[in-house]
Formats: structure tokens, C-alpha cells, sequence
């Protein structure tokens, strides 16, 4: 059943259980947020989605303020965003900066293009900056800057619900709250299981990918080129975009709207991509020499060299004494080319394929 | 996956059996999770208390390998608790009368005697899972790879069908495959007994249609298996191509394997790195990586999606389908003159009526989980909602059989193997990305605490490790994850190379090999 | 006797319904502090995420997690007690390990230090004793009380002695001749509200209970008596715990809740003991629990102890306290009428609410709507009278009375040679009346006219000798620490606002205050929030 309600003077419909915020952003309305993920639970942390509701005496969180019907709301009156424009800049002013690399991770910019948006800077409200840096956790992956923190609690609660692995929390409160784990050590003594969803949701890259933060000492952290494509890992098949700057790898994001994850990846597909690139690939054939070693080749030669093998050995033992096995992590042109080797050559069905172990 | 993805947020009840889903899946992993903090019940049942079992509300540590008698003993509670779904019984199966006679006498207590698991703990899963209006069943290779493979699986097929759990949202017999397109390799008929699409080799239909697209007869039989031709090599098959496949540290009893390779006249490898079966190679050849290679894969949810290219691939490395249609070409076959993916891809969507409805263009935004039958078919996100693909689903009427090697005084402990969350089967990649080892610095063997005082191990230092194919040395990590009695191995590493060990039998059907269960001999060096 | 172990503890609790905070109290009471290691098997025991029981534990003020822990002195620095002695005490103590602890209400008879479940007072280090908390004083007035009517009476803390004087005759009334809807209906006609500070009135929030889907259905009694100043609870509690025990059945019994919670403060261990002895007899005696006076009406209360946190004053972390989650206020609606404890209907009322709804259901609504000094307002408040003043106290005071009646002919006026400068008001959350402003009745109306509210009615009173700009900076500082940190405006503004507050205020400072305070108000997602500005508001207003 549609419901009707009144967006900035736009007659509009939404549905039963849609919040104010969803149904103008559908109208495309902007309204900033930043502790709003929409694969989250709405939180109601940072305010800046506040509306005006006509009958309400206060402004009210449009995230977790359902839409009901006969609704008439304001989302961007003068004084909405004067408020903004204050929070913005109170938030700015707890931070050591804004200006973040884009390889922090995939929503490490947010605070820094509102920060734009609504043109504030920390002079005015300057004073104690919140947070400390955890500089002793030596994992490889996450870097944990919480001088950029904001207390979104992102990473909090997309650890909990979208991970279900509840890592790390909020550790005190008010202006010295904290995201840590249990006893405020190492993420590799807590639950975290590396998956990097923390560092994707961080709208200020407080917590950061150091992975892709090394590239970029290589390659620059301009913004990086992405490429839509799935995880070469397991058979969940998550979709995933590759960041890359002048064709070097420098990171992944998870495609937030990937059909088979949705956003969510794991420690392999977030971070284990730089096999691709590594120095001992295969770069050139090799052929077995007559001296028993394998030696670089041409194409032409090993090319040659494996089809006329093939072309013996059927001469010799007929077609049945020729057997091929097909890839799992190949794509499926290959696999299908592979059995039609088999079939089409040999006339066989000796094909299979690495699933039986 | 019988089943969507998606799915995995809404059962009331999971049953999960052999599936280590937390570290091997993931990201599936996190769609159970959902659903248990909406209220859903988790039944787990592996022989090892692996993190789903932390998460479980009823846990079932079965002794390894005896699967088949936990399900025949639940299959029992559930006839006689009356939880049958009589209606599906009648409209959708055949065979359960002869089951139900077949499941009396399999009570819980004689499961209990079997698996180690309490008989009331088996009647409670039974009635939770009976009594569940959607009850859903995920499983992975620790039901498969077992000499009783196909048993185990029938055992689950039979609780779904006894009880209804299939073909409605928020049930279903789910396996979860293990690679990023295994099940692609599949759909694309590299099988011995089917043509793409899943059409048998032995069907007088399809022999005639691939005979007409393919130009040339084709055996009318089934092909051998990899294990076979494995068994086979120097005997009959003298020579083989191998499209990125460690076969030497995925598959059992590595020193079988070894020989076998050794033996051939003629092995070519296609791979990205010169892996240990690459080295035993006449010629390698140079495949250009995931990230370097656009084509198509398929989920496990039947997902058909694409794959792209970002980066140039490294030297002169060249896509796995332009490698085989140079030999192919170079050997005059027919049908190879591809320039790139996209006609490939088409031609497999021609010859596979699961695919009829796709092509190259159609599946560039993930949307479609085959069947997809023709162009205006959404696709098939639900497998058996209205019907099964053979008519009517079928009771088996199993029986349980001891594993290939039991433990014996020689070798008194059992040995189970598996994958673990930092590292992917034989670590060609995972091995070579910064930061992994951080977390996963070397292979250890779990022990239970209460175990290393028997066989005189000690925490953190090496021990020998053997079977009656051979021995090992693995550094022992005594941990509760192990029952007693029973250890734990990943074949991940290449130097502490547990597929020495395993090998000990194969399903007789699916010649899957019994990677889960090895009987073991554990000593001090 | 040896103490019992982690495993028996956990035993002990974890079927209880809220078992997490009971857990807590009883691993701080066998060790004087919350291990590491006990923290690792509670989380298995409850099946409680470690890391989030962790960051729960943190944001408790008293929940100790290293020795010398519960037994450290904790002296009283609230905004009373600071200026009379609390902070030499605490100089005094600190060999002993003691810290300072926000306002513990004790006002009336300061300054407080707790030590383990004691709670010693006295002006200085060597003179604390224990002594037991104050009673009101004589009645000053010419009307009639309410609330304070009997509590006076020697042993009305007992049974016995409450039911000499009138006590569970209302709840006798109720299950015996009245429906549900009767009492509610009573309720409704009496007018009475929250007297927490809300203000919503309780019969409708019965009613919605009563009506709304989904059991079993909980009665939630706010003894989280948080609100610097205010100090009235513990005093109904102390000297009548059968009324609030009784008020709790009644909405029981109106609303058809089988389970209740008294969510007490911290800061007073020995009420505890008097609850506890208190809900001992009235379930011996089938007054509560199963079959209350033989009727087919069950119901059952359970103390539960905070541990340090102002803001589980606000229902929604209070919910969110008891059910051992992070103590973040929830977002509204739904409310806790439907989505209370455990997502189920659960009314949470204020002591007094319930210690006065057994008084009305006992005389009738007319009665205690013409206890008002004002026709169009009912019944009483008690004001928690603290500070500069000759004697501080709780008085239940008419709606409608002149609050310089109180302050001057009640109780005393200032000290000395002194004169009253300013008052608080709802402790601190209603900021500053001073000057002409004071010359006004008692009732929210009236406060609110002159920016302040009444709340909790907590009033501290500060004569012409204290700087105003420190009392203002300590009172934000208050806020800053307790702030649970959920949403940005408060978080930020409180600290923002007590940086400002630390140094003398200029033009250009002020027009800050202004517009934090303004954003504050208008956006922060609880009470706290949008009370805390009212401090700097008035202070820019008075001085």
C-alpha cells in the first residue's frame, strides 16, 4: 500500500517502514550524513540529516524518523542548515585533518566533501581534538588513525551487523570515547577477522587501508581507476571494483552493490590481490630442455612443441590415451574451450574439472 | 545452491554439517549471522568446534566420517515425532514408504554409538529442524569428501524432503562450492559424463546434437574421472593438459600423484606461477591472471557474472582460452578461430540450454542465476519451487559405512584436513600477498590439550605425523578446537604437505576422495 | 567460607532476567574490581560479544577494573559538595586511592564518600562517619502532603510500620475492587505526570501498556537519581520503600505487567539493602509475586544496581542498561510503551510517580488534584533544597507556591550574612534563575517562563560569594563527562562549551556559547543534549 507525504512542498509516496531520509533520497534530495550507511541499522549519531517536521518542536533525525502518512517535512530551510553548517564545523575542529588520501578507503572522503559543501574550517571552534592513534597495532591491513575519528560508530556497527563479528567497540564515553577492541589491544588478538569492512565504511579514513596506502607511496594517491569484477576466491562470487593507477594494483573495494555480498568481502578478497603482480608470475613459456630443466621460449616454439606432444602421443596410444583437466578459477571460456579440446580433438569425454578435491 | 544467497538471512532453522562456513565461505558466513540475530537457530554438527559451532545454539560433535549415521538417526526422530510434511510426501516424492520401514530401526541411540553425539542431542536437531517451518541445510566438502560422499549427501536430501525444506525461500540442500568458478567449470562441461550445460554424455539427444555442433562423433560413454586418469597415468594415459590446477598439493597422496605425472610422455600446464605441478611440466605456459583476463564466471548460487580485466597482464602471458585454441589450432581442430571471450562465452549460452537465455551482453550486471531458458526468462534464483528437474524427489535408502581406514593400533588417531580462513588451497596466491603471512605464518597440526600427554607432544613443537602413505613433521598447536582423539590440517602449505597422508579411499561414484578422514600415527621428534 | 567461582557466579545470574549488570555488581563485590579474566567468561556465560561487554563496562564510571577498585574512596565533587569540603576530602584520601565521583546525592547532609557499600559523610577527612540519609524536614507549610505524608512515622520502612499507616491499602483496593481500567481512569482524573521531569502523565502511559501487543509486559521504577541536586528518591526509597514497591504492583496490576525492575543509582548501596529487605517481607506476606492476595495477578520485581552513569537516567539507556547493551539512548519513536525491555510494552515511571499514585489511588483523584495551590495544576512536587541555604532538604511543596516562600520561610533563606544570588534549577539540566526572576511560583509553567524548568526539581542554591562563571564551568564540565558520546552536538558542544566556559567570556566567546548552545538544543538526540545549553543560556542571561 503507497502512503502519501509532502517533501519540500512535493506531494510524494513511500512506503510502510521507509524512513523520511530514504524516501528523499529517492527524490533526490541531498541531505548530508555521515554515521549513515544504508546497509546499517539507521543510528541516529551525527545529526546532520535533521529535517524540519511540521508539529515537531525540534528538528528531528530524518534516518531514523519513519515516514508516516500526511507527513510535511523540510529538508533544507535556513536554519537546517545553519545547524549543519555548526556541527560540520564542530566536527571538523575535533580532527587533526580532513584532507585524506581517497586510497583510505572507500567512503574516506565523506567528511572532507561536506566540509566543502557547506565551506566550514576548524578556526573557530578549535580546541582538544578527540582521539588517539593506536601506532603499536603492526597488522599489515588497518591502519588505525583515530585522530580522524568522529565516533560515527561505522565501523562498530558494520562489524556487528553486517560482519556479525563484533570486533571492536566504543570504549568510554563523551568526548574521550574510543574504537577498540576488548582490553583496547591488537585487532590480531581480538575477533577481527581482517575483512576490512571497517576501513570501507570510515567516512573520514580514520581507520585505513595500508595496504593501498603503501601503493600509493609507489604510485601517488591520486584518485585511482576502478574496475568492476568478482573475487577470485571462493564460489560466494562478491563483487568487487580493482583500484588501479597506471596499471598497478593498488587496492580493492567491495562493490556495495554486489548481488552476492553486498558490500560485505573477507580478508582475501579485501587484501589478497597482490599475487596478480608478483614477481615470480609466469612471464614467458618454458619448454624442458634436453638437459631436464625448464627454459624461457618463444610462443611459437612452446605452442608447437605442446601440440605436437599431443599430436604424438595419439599417434602412438590412440585418443583415448589423452586426458585434460579444466580450471575452477580460470573463467568459463577457458573451461569451455578445454572440454571442447578434448571432445572436438579426441572425440573423448576425458575432461574433468578440479572439483573432486 | 538450490537456493539464493540471499536466503541465508531468512531460515527459522540452519542446519550447517560439514561446512567450516566462517572460514572457507565467509562472506556467506555473514548472511547466517543476519539470520541468527533475527532469532533463528543454529544447528551445527562437525567434528571440530570451528567457529560456526561458537555461534551455534545446538552443537553436534560427530565423530569424523560417520555423517551418514547423525542423519539416519535424525531421519528416525523425525518419522516418529510425526514432523514429516505429508502433503510435499505425496505431491512431490517417491520412494518413502519404503524409507520410513527403512528408518525405524535407525534410532538416535544407535547414532549415538556411532557418531559420539548424545542421543538426546540428535533428537533435539531432529525436532528443531523438523518442526521448522523453514528449515535450510548448508553443507561443504566435509560431507562430500568421504568414501560415503554421495551417501551423506542423499542422507541430507532425504531430511528436505521428508520434512519439505526445499523449493520455498529460506530452505534448501545448499553446498557451498569452494571456487571462484568451479561451478562455472562444470556448467561449461568440463565433465566426464556431461556436455555443457549439464547434458549427460550418455543421453542418444544430446550425443546427436554435440555430433552436429562439434562435427565429429564423440565417445558414447562417460568419460574417466581425474582420479582415474590420475590412477591411470603411464598405464593408458600417457599424456595430459592442465589448466591451472596444483593437482600435486590439492589432491591425495602426493606421492601417487607425483609418479603419475612423472609417468606421462606429454604434460602441459597452463598456470600463473610455476607451481609444484607446473615444475613437472614439458612445457608450461603463461596464463594471464584474474584482474588481467575478461570472461564469465558462475557462483555457487548459479550467479552468472562477469569478470574484467584491469591490469595488463605481466611478460607474455596470454588468457587460458587464447593458449588452448593456439594448440587446438595448431593441431587443425575444428571450431577455435576465437579472437576474443565474448564469441566464446555466446557459443556456450548456444549449447547449454541453462544459459539459452544469456549471453555476453545479458549478464554484464550480475542478474541472472541459471536456468535461464530463453531471453525473456528472469532466471532461477529458487531451484525446485514447482518441481524437480527429474520428476519427483527420490528417498534413498542409505546405510552407514565406515571410512576406507579406520583407526588401529598402528595409526590410532584420526586425521582430518581442511582450509583456513588467511590461506587458499595450495597458497599460489594467498601465499604471495603481503601481510597474509601476518596472520598465517605456518601450517600447524590442532591438538586437544588434554591429548599431547598421550602421544607425548608438546605445544609448539614438531612432531611426525604419519599414514600409511607416508609422514610429515608439523608443528603441534594444542587448542579445544580438536575433540580428543582427532587432529586438524590445512593441505595449504607447501611444505608441510598433508596430501602425503591423505588418499585413503574415493567415492565410488563421484571419485571424490576421502580428504576428511585419515587414519593417523603422532610422534615426538 | 571460600568465595564462590566464576563458573558459580555466572550460574548464579544467567538464567535471571537482566542478569549482565547483577553479574557485574557481584564480580566487583567478590573482588573489589571486573578481571580480565572474569570479563572473558562472562562473555561466554551470556554469550555477549567481548569486546562489546568490554566497551560496556568502560562506560560505567564505578565499574573498577584493577585494584584497589570498589574499596578506593569515591568522594562526592558535585556542584554542593565542591564547595563544601568534597575537594579537600578528596585531597585528604589520595593516599588511599580516592577519585572524585560526580554529585551522589546527598545534598542535603554532604559530602559523601563511598567506600565499598558504605557510604560515609562529613565536612572533613577525619570526621566521616556513617550515618543514615536525612529525612525531610518538619512540614513548614499549611497545606497537605502527599507523598511525605506518613514517612516521618517511625518504621514506615518496615511492613508493618507501613501498614500502620495506611500502606498497600490502595493496592488491596485496586485487586479487590477495581479494574485495570478503573485505576487508570483514576490516574487520568488525578493528572498526575512524571515526576522525573518528563512530565507525561501516567495514566495514559498505563494505558498504553495495558493496550499495547506483546508479553510479558515490565515495569520499569527510574531510581537512577542521577540529575546533580536531586536527592528526593533516595529519601521515599530510604523511609518508604513499601510505597514504591506498592506503586509498582499497582501499575502492575493496571497495565497486566508480570515483571518489574527498580534501576537504582549507584551511589546508594545501603537503599539497596532496604529494597531488598523491603521485597523480602512483601513477598512473604502475598503482596508480591506469585498470587498477589490470592488473586490471579503474578508479579515480580528485581533490583538492579547502575554503576555510574547519568544518562541510563534516560529511558531509553536505562532500557538499554538493563538489558546489558551499550548504554546509548534509543531512538524515538517507538517508545518504551511498546518497545520497551526486551522490544516488549514496558512503562518506566519515576519513584515519586508511583510512590504518588498509591497515595491517589488510596484518597481519590480529587484529593490529590486540590492539594494544588493552583486550580489549574494537581498535587505536589518535592523539591530537592541543597547549597547556600540554612536548611537544605527535600520538601513536598504545592504547585502554585511562591518559590521565595520556600527558599526564605521554609528554609531559612541564605546563610548568614549572605544573600541568595542565583539558584539551579531541575538540578542542572534547567540552568540559572536569579534576580527578579526568582520571584516566581512552583510549577513547570512558570520555570519555563523564565527559561529554566522544573524537572526532577532538584534546586541548588548559590549565595553572593560564589563565582557564577566556575559554578556555570563545573556544571558543563558535568554534562561533557557524562555525555555517552552517541550523538555529535553533545559530545562535541558539552566539551566545546566547557573549553569556553574555562576562560573569562568575551563578545566573541558568547556569540559561540550562543550558537553551540542553539545547534545543541535544536539537534542532539536526548535530554542531555538539549538541557545542557540552558546552563550557559542563563548564565550569559543573569551575569
Amino acid at each position: 500500500m503507497k502512503h502519501n507525504m509532502e517533501i519540500d512542498g512535493i506531494e510524494v509516496t513511500f512506503s510502510e517502514g521507509e524512513t523520511i531520509l530514504e524516501v528523499a533520497q529517492r527524490h533526490e534530495k541531498e541531505i548530508p550524513t555521515l554515521c549513515y550507511d544504508p546497509r546499517l541499522e539507521p543510528f541516529g549519531g551525527c545529526r546532520l540529516c535533521i529535517v524540519e517536521l511540521e508539529g515537531a518542536r525540534n528538528p528531528v533525525a530524518s534516518c531514523t524518523t519513519q515516514a508516516t502518512d500526511g507527513m510535511v517535512v523540510r529538508t533544507a530551510t535556513d536554519t537546517i542548515e545553519a545547524y549543519r553548517k555548526t556541527l560540520l564545523e564542530m566536527v571538523v575542529s575535533e580532527n587533526r585533518e580532513v584532507d585524506v588520501s581517497p586510497l583510505r578507503g572507500y567512503a574516506a572522503g565523506e567528511l572532507a566533501d561536506l566540509r566543502d559543501t557547506y565551506a566550514v574550517n576548524s578556526t573557530r571552534m578549535a580546541g582538544a581534538k578527540s582521539g588517539s592513534n593506536k601506532t603499536e597495532d603492526d597488522n599489515p591491513f588497518i591502519l588505525r588513525d583515530y585522530e580522524l575519528c568522529i565516533s560515527c560508530y561505522r565501523c562498530v556497527r558494520v562489524c556487528a551487523e553486517q560482519e556479525g563479528d563484533h570486533a571492536i567497540n566504543v570504549m568510554n564515553r563523551g568526548f574521550h570515547t574510543q574504537i577498540t577492541t576488548e582490553f583496547d589491544g591488537l585487532l590480531k588478538d581480538s575477533a577481527c577477522t581482517f575483512c576490512g569492512q571497517c576501513i570501507q565504511t570510515c567516512p573520514t579514513g580514520a581507520l585505513a587501508d595500508k595496504k593501498a596506502l603503501r601503493a600509493a607511496d609507489e604510485v601517488g594517491d591520486a584518485i585511482p581507476d576502478k574496475t568492476r569484477t568478482i573475487c577470485p576466491y571462493c564460489g560466494v562470487g562478491c563483487s568487487v571494483d580493482i583500484l588501479t593507477q597506471n596499471e598497478k594494483i593498488v587496492g580493492i573495494h567491495p562493490a556495495m552493490d554486489g548481488p552476492a555480498n553486498q558490500g560485505a568481502l573477507c580478508v582475501k578478497g579485501q587484501f589478497a590481490y597482490d599475487f596478480v603482480q608478483h614477481s615470480d608470475r609466469l612471464k614467458t613459456p618454458l619448454i624442458r630442455g634436453d638437459d631436464g630443466e625448464l627454459h624461457a621460449a618463444t610462443w611459437e616454439d612452446a605452442l608447437d612443441k605442446a601440440a605436437e606432444g599431443f599430436r604424438q602421443v595419439n599417434a602412438e596410444h590412440g585418443r583415448h590415451s589423452i586426458y585434460g583437466i579444466a580450471s575452477g578459477r580460470a573463467p568459463s571460456e577457458a573451461a569451455y574451450l578445454m572440454q571442447k579440446f578434448i571432445r572436438v580433438g579426441f572425440g573423448s569425454n576425458y575432461i574433468d574439472n578440479c572439483s573432486r578435491a | 545452491m538450490s537456493n539464493p544467497l540471499v536466503d541465508m538471512q531468512k531460515p527459522e532453522v540452519i542446519f550447517c554439517i560439514g561446512t567450516n562456513m566462517t572460514e572457507c565461505h565467509p562472506v556467506a558466513a555473514t548472511g547466517l549471522k543476519k539470520a541468527i540475530a533475527r532469532g533463528a537457530k543454529l544447528i551445527v554438527a562437525d567434528p571440530r568446534r570451528i567457529g560456526l559451532a561458537e555461534l551455534s545454539h545446538l552443537y553436534l560433535p560427530l565423530r569424523v566420517g560417520s555423517d551418514t549415521a547423525l542423519l539416519l538417526g535424525m531421519a528416525h526422530v523425525i518419522a516418529r515425532e510425526g514432523l514429516i510434511d505429508e502433503e510435499f510426501i505425496e505431491n512431490r516424492t517417491t520412494g518413502f514408504d519404503e524409507f520410513f520401514e527403512h528408518i525405524s530401526q535407525w534410532t538416535p541411540e544407535w547414532a549415538e554409538t556411532i557418531t559420539g553425539v548424545p542421543a538426546r542431542d540428535i533428537e533435539t536437531a531432529a525436532m528443531w529442524y523438523g518442526s521448522a517451518n523453514k528449515g535450510a541445510i548448508y553443507y561443504t566438502l566435509g560431507i562430500t569428501e568421504h568414501i560415503c560422499g554421495v551417501e551423506n549427501v542423499q542422507s541430507l536430501c532425504n531430511l528436505a524432503l521428508m520434512t519439505g525444506n526445499i523449493g520455498r525461500e529460506g530452505t534448501g540442500i545448499n553446498p557451498m562450492r569452494g571456487q571462484n568458478n568451479i561451478q562455472g567449470a562444470g556448467d561449461s562441461g568440463a565433465l566426464p559424463n556431461n556436455y555443457p550445460g549439464f547434458q549427460a554424455v550418455t543421453d542418444p539427444e544430446h550425443q546427436a546434437k554435440f555430433k552436429t555442433e562439434y562435427g565429429r562423433e564423440i565417445d558414447l560413454e562417460k568419460g574417466i574421472t581425474k582420479v582415474t586418469a590420475l590412477e591411470l597415468c603411464g598405464d593408458s594415459i600417457h599424456a595430459m593438459l592442465i589448466d591451472g590446477e596444483n593437482t600435486l598439493l590439492s589432491d591425495p597422496d602426493r606421492e601417487h600423484c607425483e609418479h603419475a605425472l612423472r609417468s606421462l610422455e606429454h604434460l602441459v600446464v597452463i598456470d600463473i606461477f610455476l607451481t609444484e605441478t607446473a615444475e613437472l611440466a614439458d612445457i608450461v605456459l603463461p596464463a594471464t591472471a584474474w584482474g588481467e583476463t575478461d570472461g564469465v564466471c558462475t557462483n555457487t548460487e548459479r550467479r552468472v557474472q562477469r569478470m574484467r580485466a584491469a591490469v595488463p597482464p605481466p611478460g607474455q602471458a596470454k588468457p587460458d582460452w587464447w593458449i588452448i585454441c593456439q594448440i587446438a589450432q595448431r593441431l587443425g581442430f575444428e571450431g577455435f578461430d576465437f579472437d576474443t571471450p565474448k564469441p566464446v562465452f555466446n557459443e556456450l549460452c548456444r549449447v547449454s540450454p541453462i544459459y539459452a537465455g544469456l549471453d555476453w551482453e545479458r549478464i554484464d550486471k550480475s542478474e541472472y542465476q541459471w536456468p535461464v531458458p530463453h531471453k525473456e526468462h528472469p532466471g532461477t534464483p529458487r531451484l525446485h519451487e514447482e518441481s524437480f528437474v527429474n520428476g519427483r524427489g527420490i528417498f534413498s535408502n542409505v546405510h552407514y559405512r565406515d571410512p576406507a581406514e579406520t583407526i588401529s593400533d598402528d595409526f590410532p588417531v584420526w586425521l582430518t584436513t581442511g582450509r583456513r580462513l588467511q590461506s587458499y588451497h595450495t597458497r599460489t596466491q594467498t601465499g604471495r600477498a603481503q601481510g597474509i603471512d601476518y596472520l598465517l605464518p605456518e601450517e600447524s597440526l590442532e591438538v586437544n590439550p588434554a591429548d599431547l600427554e598421550t602421544w607425548e607432544l608438546t605445544d609448539g613443537e614438531w612432531c611426525k605425523m604419519s599414514s600409511a602413505r607416508g609422514s610429515i613433521n608439523i608443528k603441534v598447536k594444542a587448542t579445544n578446537r580438536s575433540p580428543r582423539g582427532t587432529v586438524f590440517a590445512s593441505f595449504s602449505f607447501a611444505d608441510v604437505p598433508v596430501n602425503l597422508l591423505t588418499g585413503s579411499g574415493y567415492d565410488p561414484i563421484t571419485h571424490t576422495a576421502e580428504l576428511k578422514v585419515c587414519p593417523v600415527r603422532l610422534e615426538p621428534l | 567460607m571460600t568465595s564462590p567461582t566464576n563458573r558459580e557466579v555466572i550460574a548464579q545470574w544467567r538464567d535471571e532476567p537482566a542478569p549482565l549488570l547483577a553479574l557485574l555488581h557481584a564480580f566487583h563485590d567478590r573482588d573489589g574490581f571486573i578481571s580480565e579474566a572474569v570479563l572473558r567468561d562472562i562473555a561466554v556465560g551470556l554469550r555477549i560479544p567481548l569486546a562489546e561487554l568490554f566497551g560496556t563496562v568502560t562506560f560505567y564510571h564505578h565499574f573498577a577494573r584493577e585494584a584497589p577498585g570498589q574499596d578506593a574512596p569515591r568522594v562526592c565533587t558535585g556542584p554542593v559538595c565542591r564547595l563544601q569540603g568534597g575537594l579537600e576530602i578528596l585531597e585528604a584520601l589520595k593516599d588511599e586511592g580516592a577519585t572524585e565521583m560526580p554529585c551522589a546525592g546527598r545534598c542535603d547532609d554532604c559530602v559523601p564518600v563511598l567506600k565499598g557499600h558504605e557510604v560515609f559523610v562529613g565536612k572533613q577527612a577525619d570526621t566521616l562517619s556513617v550515618q543514615p540519609s536525612p529525612l525531610p524536614p518538619p512540614y513548614p507549610g499549611d497545606g497537605e502532603e502527599c507523598i511525605f505524608a506518613e514517612i516521618r512515622e517511625s518504621e514506615r520502612r518496615t511492613l508493618t510500620g507501613y501498614q500502620c499507616t495506611g500502606g498497600y491499602e490502595a493496592l488491596t483496593r485496586a485487586v479487590t475492587t477495581l479494574t485495570p481500567a478503573d485505576v487508570i481512569d483514576t490516574l487520568k482524573e488525578s493528572q498526575l505526570a512524571g515526576r522525573g521531569g518528563a512530565g507525561f502523565p501516567t495514566g495514559m502511559k498505563w494505558e498504553s501498556v495495558l493496550n499495547a501487543p506483546g508479553e510479558p509486559k515490565t515495569i520499569v521504577c527510574n531510581a537512577d537519581e542521577g540529575e546533580p541536586g536531586c536527592f528526593k528518591d533516595r529519601v521515599i526509597l530510604d523511609y518508604a520503600p513499601h510505597a514504591v514497591i506498592e506503586g509498582m504492583t499497582l501499575a502492575a496490576y493496571a497495565t497486566g505487567a508480570t515483571r518489574g525492575f527498580i534501576y537504582l543509582r549507584y551511589e546508594y548501596p545501603e537503599t539497596e539493602t532496604i529494597l531488598e529487605q523491603a521485597l523480602a517481607e512483601a513477598e512473604e506476606t502475598g503482596l508480591l509475586g506469585d498470587a498477589i492476595l490470592g488473586e490471579d495477578f503474578n508479579f515480580h520485581i528485581y533490583i538492579r544496581r547502575g554503576a555510574g552513569a547519568y544518562v541510563c537516567g534516560e529511558e531509553g539507556s536505562l532500557l538499554n542498561s538493563l538489558e546489558g547493551k551499550h548504554p546509548f539512548p534509543r531512538n524515538r519513536p517507538p517508545y518504551p510503551v511498546t518497545h520497551g525491555f526486551e522490544d516488549l510494552p514496558t512503562a518506566v515511571n519515576n519513584v515519586e510517580t508511583l510512590a504518588a499514585a498509591v497515595q491517589i489511588i488510596r484518597h481519590g483523584a480529587a484529593w490529590y488534584k486540590n492539594l494544588s495551590y493552583d486550580e489549574n495544576l494537581a498535587g505536589t512536587k518535592i523539591i530537592s533544597l541543597s547549597g547556600d541555604i540554612q536548611r537544605p532538604g527535600n520538601y513536598e511543596v504545592p504547585f502554585g507556591l511562591p518559590l521565595k516562600t520556600l527558599l526564605y520561610e521554609w528554609a531559612g533563606g541564605a546563610t548568614e550574612g549572605r544573600e541568595i544570588q542565583a539558584i539551579t534549577t531541575a538540578g542542572l539540566s534547567g540552568g540559572f534563575i536569579a534576580g527578579d526572576d526568582l520571584d516566581i511560583t512552583i510549577d513547570e509553567p512558570s520555570f519555563q517562563k523564565v527559561g529554566a524548568m522544573l524537572g526532577a526539581a532538584g534546586i541548588m542554591v548559590f549565595d553572593n560569594t560564589r563565582d557564577m562563571l566556575d559554578v556555570a564551568r563545573n556544571a558543563m564540565e558535568f554534562f561533557a563527562e557524562e555525555s555517552c558520546g552517541k550523538c555529535f552536538p553533545c559530545r562535541i558542544g558539552t566539551h566545546r562549551l566547557t573549553e569556553l566556559l574555562s576562560v573569562p567570556l568575551d563578545p566573541n566567546s558568547e556569540t559561540l556559547i550562543s550558537e553551540i548552545g542553539a545547534v545543541m538544543k535544536a539537534t542532539s538526540a536526548c535530554g542531555l543534549g538539549t538541557a545542557a545549553p540552558n546552563i550557559t543560556d542563563s548564565l550569559i542571561r543573569y551575569f
